[in-house]
């Protein structure tokens, strides 16, 4: 998991590699670094963010180069394992994300041969043995190299003996190559080269690429040329500023309404189905990473309720590799990024099983919407903060309105009813407006619990699921340990963690769980627990069992855990702001991982 | 050359639609009040601008962004202080550390054009102001002239002076933030009295203008503005148009809206995106319809500015009216306009042709009908079948 990047063209390639090193900051940064070419190779690295890098790094004149952020997977994060890595005699520099299994036979055995290694890191292999294959041409080395390799890459290489000219390869790991004007890009992600160019290739596994400032060569790894041409992408670079906001992830949050309306508007209710895939499945089986796997899993409640279908929530790195059951459901693949390894794999099985396949996937052009069998688009637009937001809640949505075409296709849903939840979901950017305008009430419930250093989320039903999220959401961007449980298995262990010093949240909105919430604050607060509940607008009970009461706007329970989540999200941005945490980048986290 | 733009102000007098929605946010023709000032900025090259934001700046900001989408580029400050007395001068001495040199400031809650901002590059001098005339000069800083050099400078003078009022829209040298700093320090924060400061030692050149300048200061003048922006509507049309719907005029259309059969659009007419419109609706000029809108058939609009997220249910009759964002409205409401009245503090001011204003999130029940020129407060519940007739303040609920 980390972030690539290599230029090629009439620019100073340092400025270009720094500039998209800061937007690929989000795939990895305990350590960076960048190789230039200038008849011989400067290669720059250390450990640290690009900012400190920027810091450190002398003036570096040169056309073509490569960059790399990283997130360390082999070898702790200091200046010999960052990269590019370089070979024996310095001429050949390599930057690399993803993971080579055989690295410790490889390495052996290039020892054997008299190479010196200088990291702990599976990347170095790579390098040494481009050297060893290296006979005047770095393509032809590049494809005898990956014939070696096992696991998961993508790799970027220069050498000093040839100018101008940058060759990469993928198998897993992703690469997409920016087609400029006498200049060309290849980055792990768009957002790097945006800034340059709109018109990108991605490459799929097994090809390898060559680029110069005027020419993009492809070839598959046997070396026969593959011609592809490029696709203009419709994003832009305007959500990658803070612009005012003190965090991406604030800004992020605030950005909801809005994403949310692009997001329903993008589902066409209106239209009659726009699926190319059977909407009448007898089960359903989601499959999810992190934040993903909380949608998918509130995604549940909804489809069970308005489509009468059984549906399972399974980790995406657990499906891979449970047994064939031979029953047929239809699988749905949730990823923002639609590039998590464990997400694509679980869906590539799923289709070796012969099953249908959809993703849900917010970035256009990314590897899921091209493997599964029909894509549903959140259009949440570039998420930069590291802890899940706005992409988060634009899943939530568009499950719902996958449910409800999917009730009217199994005609579990009428018409009407299917009408009136229409009309509900019109409400939606204004509620959570409302919720965002509570925001500094949210601050002062966070100033109650930022002491704590161990907090429990209580839901039930359809917001068990958004007490997962809520602890998750606590746990990565404020560090203080946090657990969601469903309000019924508390009796059955967890309660006997619960003190005076353990704050609860717990989710007590008006739905068929709610006495039952009651119940359960009850329990909490008997120990001594400090209670934050949120409710329905409207209850007058609730406040005399919690301490604190935040409301929500009064909607179908369906609908609640986009409300309720946002409340989440708050109170997590704010214990983290009040305790000092670096909320866009928490320690050991990566926005999307392309690792295993 | 950089320009700053004051946009921390909260538009109290523009309630209830200002209450959790700041001033330069205000839709005119689908468009923030705030992005004519930008527009007008871009139009004329400048695209370095400093925003001087406040009162719910979160709203500007998630809007605005960094100014891509403008094709400018937007760097924020929070004047933090919200009293008051923290008045333009205060809020401009925020921007001292992020201009160098020459630089333009506008208010960013008036509708600006951009040959009113070209006309003032045009001009020379190191100061420059733009002034208009205006009917009711009371309410602004007015200015006497020699020639076109300013010689004295007023806010809301108690006599007349004169019809020349300042526009707010200036051109200045950074060495205004010293003067700015002299003044504050005797406890005067608005610019008017920076300007009258300097007068006596500084050439400061007035710029007249008859070109598209207007404030909103009160809820019913988002009617006349919106009007005026609707003049300029361009026809385009996305989303889905069934068949049997006429439109006449210009009439813009947003991105996944429906409309249905029956539906008769006379433009100007704005429609945002993600709305569903109809069967049989009809829609009279000058009417703006935000974003993610439903209304329901054999609904007359006429007039109006609906914004956001509203819900208009069928039969209803809605004319010279501005409903907020969110509002939901239940079958059969009836707000039809007259020449009103409206009681503002102790007194009655004569407003024209006025239905009714609905502050945002009120949810109105079945069969309500309103008195011309009534105001209703942001979330208000109203229950089915009552009569409205003059102010109902916020959080009201009308059984």
């Amino acid at each position: 998991m980390c972030g690539i990047i290599g230029y090629t063209g009439n620019r100073q390639a340092r400025d270009v590699i720094l500039s998209g090193l800061k937007r690929l900051e989000y795939r990895g940064y305990d350590s960076a670094g960048i190789a230039i070419g200038n008849g011989s190779l400067n290669v720059i690295k250390d450990k640290g963010d690009i900012d400190h890098l920027i810091s450190v790094l002398p003036v570096m004149r040169g056309k073509f180069g490569i960059g790399h952020t990283r997130w360390a997977t082999h070898g702790p994060p200091i200046k010999n394992n960052s990269h590019p890595m370089t070979d024996c005699k310095g001429q050949i520099a390599l930057v690399h994300n993803g993971i080579i299994e055989n690295n410790i036979t490889l390495r052996e055995e290039l020892m054997k041969r008299g190479h010196v290694f200088r990291s702990e890191t599976d990347t170095e292999v790579a390098v040494h043995l481009l050297e060893e294959f290296y006979d005047g041409d770095l393509e032809a080395a590049m494809r005898k190299t990956i014939k070696e390799l096992k696991g998961s890459f993508a790799l970027v290489a220069i050498h000093n003996g040839e100018n101008g000219k940058i060759v990469g390869a993928r198998n897993i790991s992703p690469l997409v190559v920016g087609v400029g004007k006498r200049e060309n890009f290849l980055a792990s992600d768009v957002p790097a080269i945006l800034e340059y160019t709109d018109r990108m290739i991605y490459l799929l596994d097994g090809e390898v690429v060559t680029l110069t400032k005027d020419r993009v060569r492809i070839t598959n790894f046997e070396g026969k040329e593959i011609k592809r041409s490029w696709q203009k992408v419709d994003m832009t670079l305007e959500g990658a500023e803070k612009g005012g906001y003190d965090h991406f992830m604030l800004k992020e949050i605030f950005e909801q309404p809005k994403v949310i309306q692009d997001t329903i508007i993008g589902a066409n209710l209106n239209a009659e189905s726009g699926y190319s895939i059977d909407l009448t499945p007898d089960t359903i089986k989601i499959i999810a990473c992190g934040t993903s796997y909380h949608a998918g899993y509130v995604g549940k409640y909804m489809l069970e309720e308005l489509t009468h279908t059984p549906t399972t929530v399974e980790l995406a790195s657990e499906y891979r590799f449970s047994s064939d059951t031979h029953s047929e459901p239809l699988v749905i693949g949730i990823s923002q990024s639609g590039e998590t390894t464990d997400t694509l794999s679980a869906i590539k099985t799923a289709q070796k099983r012969g099953l249908d396949t959809l993703g849900i996937v917010n970035i256009v052009g990314s590897t899921m919407t091209r493997e599964a069998d029909s894509v549903l688009y959140t259009r949440a637009g570039l998420e930069v903060g590291v802890a899940a937001t706005k992409t988060y809640i634009t899943q939530l949505v568009a499950l719902l309105t996958l449910s409800i075409k999917m009730g009217v296709a199994k005609e579990t849903l009428g018409i009407d009813d299917a009408r009136h939840l229409t009309k509900e979901l019109r409400k939606l950017p204004k509620n959570v407006r409302s919720v965002l305008d509570q925001s500094d009430a949210i601050y002062e419930l966070a100033q109650k619990i930022s002491g704590a250093k161990s907090m429990f989320f209580l839901g039930r039903n359809i917001n068990f699921p958004v007490a997962l999220e809520g602890a998750l959401k606590m746990k990565e961007i404020s560090y203080i340990h946090a657990e969601g449980y469903p309000g019924g298995e508390l009796k059955h262990g967890p309660l006997a963690l619960v003190t005076e010093k353990t704050p609860v949240i717990a989710i007590a909105v008006k739905d068929q769980t709610y006495e039952k919430m009651l119940g359960n604050i009850g329990e909490v607060s008997a120990r001594g627990a400090t209670v934050i509940a949120i409710g329905t607008e409207g209850d007058r009970e609730l406040d005399k069992y919690a301490d604190y009461v935040f409301y929500i706007p009064d909607v179908p329970p369906l609908f609640t855990p986009i409300l309720t989540s946002v409340v989440m999200q708050l109170l997590a941005y704010h214990t983290a702001n009040i305790l000092g945490c670096e909320i866009d980048k928490p320690r050991h986290l990566a926005k999307s991982v392309t690792v295993e | 050359m950089k320009a700053v733009i004051l946009a921390a102000g909260e538009g109290t007098r523009l309630r209830p639609f200002t209450n959790s929605e700041p001033k330069p946010m205000i839709p005119i023709a689908n468009r923030p009040i705030l992005e004519y000032a930008i527009d007008a900025l871009a139009k004329n090259g400048i695209t370095d601008i400093t925003m001087i934001v406040g009162y719910k700046k979160e709203r500007i900001m998630s809007h605005f962004e960094d100014g891509a989408d403008w094709k400018v580029n937007l760097n924020y400050i929070d004047q933090k202080k919200r009293v008051a007395q923290a008045g333009t001068a205060y809020a401009l001495s925020m921007a001292k550390s992020d201009v160098k040199g020459d630089f333009l400031l506008l208010p960013g809650d008036n509708i600006i054009s951009p040959s009113l901002i070209g006309e003032l590059l045009k001009k020379k001098g190191k100061y420059r102001i733009v002034v208009t005339e205006s009917e009711t000069p009371s309410k602004y800083g007015v200015v006497e002239l020699s020639g076109d050099t300013v010689k004295n400078i007023v806010e809301k003078p108690e006599q007349h002076m004169g019809n020349l009022i300042s526009t707010g829209i200036y051109k200045f040298n950074d060495e205004i933030f010293d003067s700015i700093a002299r003044v504050m320090k005797t406890g005067s924060y608005g610019l008017t009295s920076v300007i009258q400061s300097i007068l006596p030692t500084t050439k400061v050149t007035a710029v007249k203008t008859s070109k598209v300048w207007s404030d909103v200061v009160y809820p019913w003048d988002i009617l006349t503005m919106n009007a005026v922006a609707l003049r300029k509507c361009a026809a385009s049309t996305s989303g889905k148009i069934d068949k049997g719907v006429i439109l006449k005029g210009p009439v813009s259309i947003g991105e996944g809206t429906v409309i249905r059969s029956g539906t008769h659009i006379m433009g100007p007419v704005v429609i945002g995106a993600g709305c569903e419109i109809g069967p049989s609706v009809c829609i009279y000029p000058s009417t703006s319809i935000g974003n993610n809108v439903r209304i329901g058939p054999f609904t007359v609009l006429e007039n109006s500015v609906l914004m956001n997220d509203v819900q208009l249910s069928s039969g209803s009759y809605v004319s010279h009216s501005v409903i907020g964002e969110g509002v939901e409205l239940d079958p059969q409401f009836c707000a039809v306009e007259s020449d009103t009245h409206v009681q503002l503090d102790d007194e009655f001011r004569k407003v024209g042709r006025l239905g009714v204003l609905i502050g945002e999130r009120t949810v109105i029940g079945s069969q309500v009908s309103v008195k011309p020129g009534s105001i209703i407060g942001s979330d208000c519940k109203i229950a089915h079948h009552s009569t409205i007739s003059g102010n109902i303040e916020d959080n009201t609920r009308v059984m």
